[in-house]
């Protein structure tokens, strides 16, 4: 909310942004990281979602527009830097659990115990990168913190990781600083977590789990690599609960969902790295933040026409609000995952279908009524505002014509704009016929992928490493 | 000579850190150099930017209040350490997150969460129990109406008076009796001293550097005592609207607190002369405590609390020719009418602007008190405390 304002008073423009009341605190943060802590705001009381108008304008003119003549004509005064430890600087010596009281006291853990990140381990991690540790990644909001090797390495050690794994997190904060991804937006109240799909020899190399259980924790470097995402949006991006994370809810962090490519290479079909551009035999992560997931379970049929029914009503059932991100909010943006077991793609594969045909079905079932669709976008939620109808989309070009084949409120529409917006992978336990499935945050954390740049000396270091 | 062992204290950072993320003490470390002033704090700023510090040393209690008065975060008094342990206590008293915000403390703006408020009640040596009265007291003092600008840079000497009404008086220990104004009673003493070092760590009214106050007053260590409950009239928050079960914390602008030795007429007469320009150009609200003696006396002879009021709002009087020669009548951007057209007038603009409250001894020769207001706009702010969670 707080980035448009900034923008405009980069380009000379004065500004106020209007914050709900339950949102200062953000504000504040979210300015700073900006780099315009004194960016005027001007408080409504309350939150105007569950306002009537009267109470609304009640409140603006009662209280908010005040600060709004504040904020447009009284000069801002400057603040300076807040002061931070130098890189690689010792901020506490004690013993382990002295040094996680420390770490969690200040709010640099995530509440489990974490691995104390000492010089020589950090540095254990950095054998594993060619890059020097000071190296840039990007900057990351709302703290407007520099991502560096070196952070990534000390959040590493934090979260549990090997020293191995941290090609994976080089890889991962490249995608996390990756403006299309959209880090900025991680603390918004709907608190979608991100999922990390992880493709490439690396699954096998580090032993990532990718058969029965992909999803559960108990697998070192699923576990660790994807508590470690948490820590860095923590420590590095600055996202902490109470403060500029504002999920209503939230939820606990994914582990990595590696993909079964031995079934996939058997099928024939392409990975989530391939779909997304990444060389073969290369590895790769995806980042994705989802709002939430379900499973499908025992999808039953040994036919396309039986199964795919299924699978698309658990897309259609579980994209509901996140329709705003397929058109309304951004146009074409959503990008729920299905995840299917090995046995469900293989038995769809025997049919003759390859993944895209897969998309293509899943497309053409996963529909709802279009009066569900507009009432998602402007009545249900105030996500889009002025009560956007489909044909109109249509009409102004911003969505395919399969939106508006008739203006019958009752006609099928589908989630979203186009097939291959369904990702498809494969993982989980082979022989079970369930699926996943994943509603998508669109925009807010949009599908990125970065590959896993790995060491010279990477096989020496690698053999290194499994002797200890 | 044996080795000493060394101990750790984990205390809670006390001071205080804008909504925007900056330490207000950057701030406070350039203006205490402007005003030469650092000699009081050498250490002013320099200290670990987290919410929680170790401290290790031989006697680290020693060490902490070595280091806090170094940093500039105490009253000059010794404080209890902030420990982790001692802050949790006090949280535990009150319904509210730890992180909860109560807003920012002006001029500086540190933002007052429950938890920081609760670090400055620990070092200003608050029972767990005290601490829902510290949050209502904090709560009153941010609101708009109480200036907190303005009190903490004005070039005059006002503190914060706290009055605590209602049943948790009691039962803290809360002195509404004898010496209700001096040493002696810790609730009295740390409760007042707890909402001091919050505008000291948290707004950073650090004298010299961003208060003004020519003198200060003794005030400004505490001030903060209870209304006896046996006075003849309906006590403070029973007259403002509470129910009797109810407890309240109010609070005023005191410019300082003026003992009265008498009745009423000495009451006026002091009032009169001790009339504040500022009172009577901002219609401040100013509050009286009447002894027990006087008060039951005057409540025999029929009056009630607001014949009080009418009858010092009467005779409080200052001669208009006087004021004339006032320095405040040669600055002041308005000057009101009703100065210039009577021989005579009414130090305190309505009877309605006088508190009368009933504390002290129970004593034949009477000790009373006049508490001037300094600033605008009219305060008396109250607010309910919720009771202790156990």
């Amino acid at each position: 909310m707080l980035r448009a304002s900034a923008a405009a008073e980069e380009a000379g423009v004065p500004s106020v942004s209007l914050t709900c009341e339950g949102f200062i605190g953000q504000a504040a943060t979210t300015a700073t990281g900006l780099g315009l802590p004194n960016l005027p705001v001007a408080v409504v009381p309350g939150h105007v979602d569950v306002q009537t108008v009267e109470e609304l304008r009640a409140n603006v003119l009662g209280f908010t527009v005040d600060a709004v003549i504040q904020g447009l004509t009284v000069a801002q005064e400057q603040a300076s830097e807040s002061v931070e430890p130098e890189p690689g600087a010792v901020v506490f010596e004690g013993s382990v659990d002295e040094i996680n009281r420390f770490f969690y006291e200040n709010g640099w853990s995530d509440g489990l115990p974490i691995v104390p990140p000492t010089a020589a381990r950090v540095d254990e991690f950095l054998k594993f990168t060619d890059r020097a540790p000071d190296e840039e990644l990007g900057v990351l909001l709302p703290d407007k913190r520099s991502a560096t090797v070196r952070n990534v390495a000390i959040n590493g050690v934090m979260a549990g990781c090997r020293p191995e794994y941290m090609p994976i997190l080089v890889a991962l904060i490249e995608a996390m600083a990756d403006p299309a991804y959209g880090v900025e937006h991680s603390g918004n109240t709907p608190g979608a977590e991100t999922l990390i799909i992880l493709n490439g020899p690396l699954i096998r190399q580090l032993g990532f789990n990718y058969q029965q259980g992909a999803l559960r924790d108990g697998f070192m470097a699923n576990t660790s690599i994807g508590r470690f995402w948490r820590l860095y949006l923590r420590n590095v991006a600055g996202f902490l609960p109470h403060k500029t994370d504002k999920g209503t809810f939230g939820n606990t962090w994914r582990v990595v969902l590696a993909e079964n490519e031995d079934a996939l290479a058997k099928m024939s079909w392409t990975t989530i790295a391939a779909d997304q551009g990444i060389a073969a035999g290369e590895s790769a992560v995806t980042i994705s933040r989802f709002t939430g997931g379900t499973v499908l379970a025992s999808v039953f049929g040994s036919k396309p026409e039986q199964m795919i029914p299924y699978l698309a009503d658990g897309i259609a059932r579980l994209v509901a609000w996140e329709v705003i991100f397929t058109l309304g909010m951004a146009d074409g943006a959503q990008k729920p995952l299905l995840v299917l077991s090995p046995i469900l793609a293989q038995t769809l594969a025997r049919a003759g279908l390859t993944k895209q045909d897969v998309q293509r079905q899943l497309f053409e079932h996963a529909r709802i009524p279009a009066w569900k669709f507009e009432r998602y976008l402007g009545e249900w939620t105030n996500l889009s505002p002025g009560h956007p109808r489909l044909v109109d989309f249509v009409k102004s070009k911003r969505a395919p014509a399969v939106f508006a084949e008739s203006d019958d409120p009752n006609r099928l529409v589908p989630v979203v704009c186009k097939p291959d917006d369904i990702m498809v992978a494969v993982s989980g336990d082979p022989l079970r016929t369930n699926a996943y499935v994943f509603a998508h945050n669109g925009i807010l954390g949009f599908p990125t992928t970065k590959p896993v740049r790995l060491p010279g000396a990477w096989r020496r270091l690698l053999a290194e490493a499994a002797g200890r | 000579m044996g080795r000493q062992e060394v101990d750790a204290l984990w205390i809670v950072i006390p001071t205080g850190q804008r909504a925007s993320g900056e330490w207000i003490d950057d701030t406070l470390r350039r203006r205490a150099e402007e005003a030469g002033l650092l000699a009081r704090t050498p250490e002013a700023g320099r200290f670990p930017r987290q919410r929680v510090e170790v401290i290790r040393a031989v006697d680290p209690f020693a060490e902490v209040n070595e280091r806090f008065e170094a940093r500039g975060w105490t009253d000059g008094l010794p404080v209890v350490p902030p420990t982790l342990a001692r802050v949790q206590a006090l949280c535990a008293t009150t319904a509210r997150m730890p992180s909860d915000e109560l807003g920012e403390v002006d001029p500086l703006r540190g933002v007052a969460t429950v938890e920081k408020i609760a670090a400055n009640a620990v070092m200003a040596g608050c029972r767990p129990e005290y601490f829902p009265v510290v949050l209502a007291a904090v709560e009153a003092l941010l609101d708009p109406a109480f200036n907190m600008r303005g009190v903490q840079t004005t070039d005059e000497n006002v503190a914060p008076l706290l009055v605590v009404n209602g049943p948790i008086a009691a039962r803290l220990g809360i002195n509404a009796g004898f010496g209700a104004l001096g040493p002696g009673w810790r609730a009295n003493a740390a409760i007042g001293r707890a909402v001091r070092l919050v505008m000291l760590n948290l707004g950073g009214g650090w004298p010299g550097a961003v208060s003004l106050a020519g003198l200060g007053q003794p005030g400004r260590y505490s001030l903060c005592l209870a209304e006896r409950d046996d006075s003849p009239w309906p006590p403070l928050h029973v007259e403002l609207g509470y129910r009797p079960d109810q407890s309240t914390v109010t609070v005023w602008r005191a410019e300082t607190a003026i003992n009265v030795t008498g009745g009423l007429a000495e009451l006026a007469s002091v009032m009169g002369s001790a009339a504040s320009a500022f009172t009577m150009l901002y219609t401040g609200r100013v509050a009286v405590i009447v002894a027990p003696f006087v008060a039951r006396k005057l409540a025999k002879d029929g009056w009630s609390k607001d014949d009080v009021k009418r009858h010092l709002h009467a005779q409080a009087r200052v001669s208009v020719s006087a004021m004339r020669e006032w320095w405040l009548r040669a600055t002041a951007r308005e000057w009101p009418a009703r100065f210039e057209t009577q021989d005579h007038v009414s130090a305190i603009a309505s009877p309605d602007d006088i508190t009368v409250l009933v504390a002290g001894a129970d004593l034949a020769i009477p000790q009373l008190a006049y508490f001037p207001s300094w600033g605008f706009p009219p305060c008396r702010i109250t607010r309910e405390i919720a009771a202790p969670l156990d």
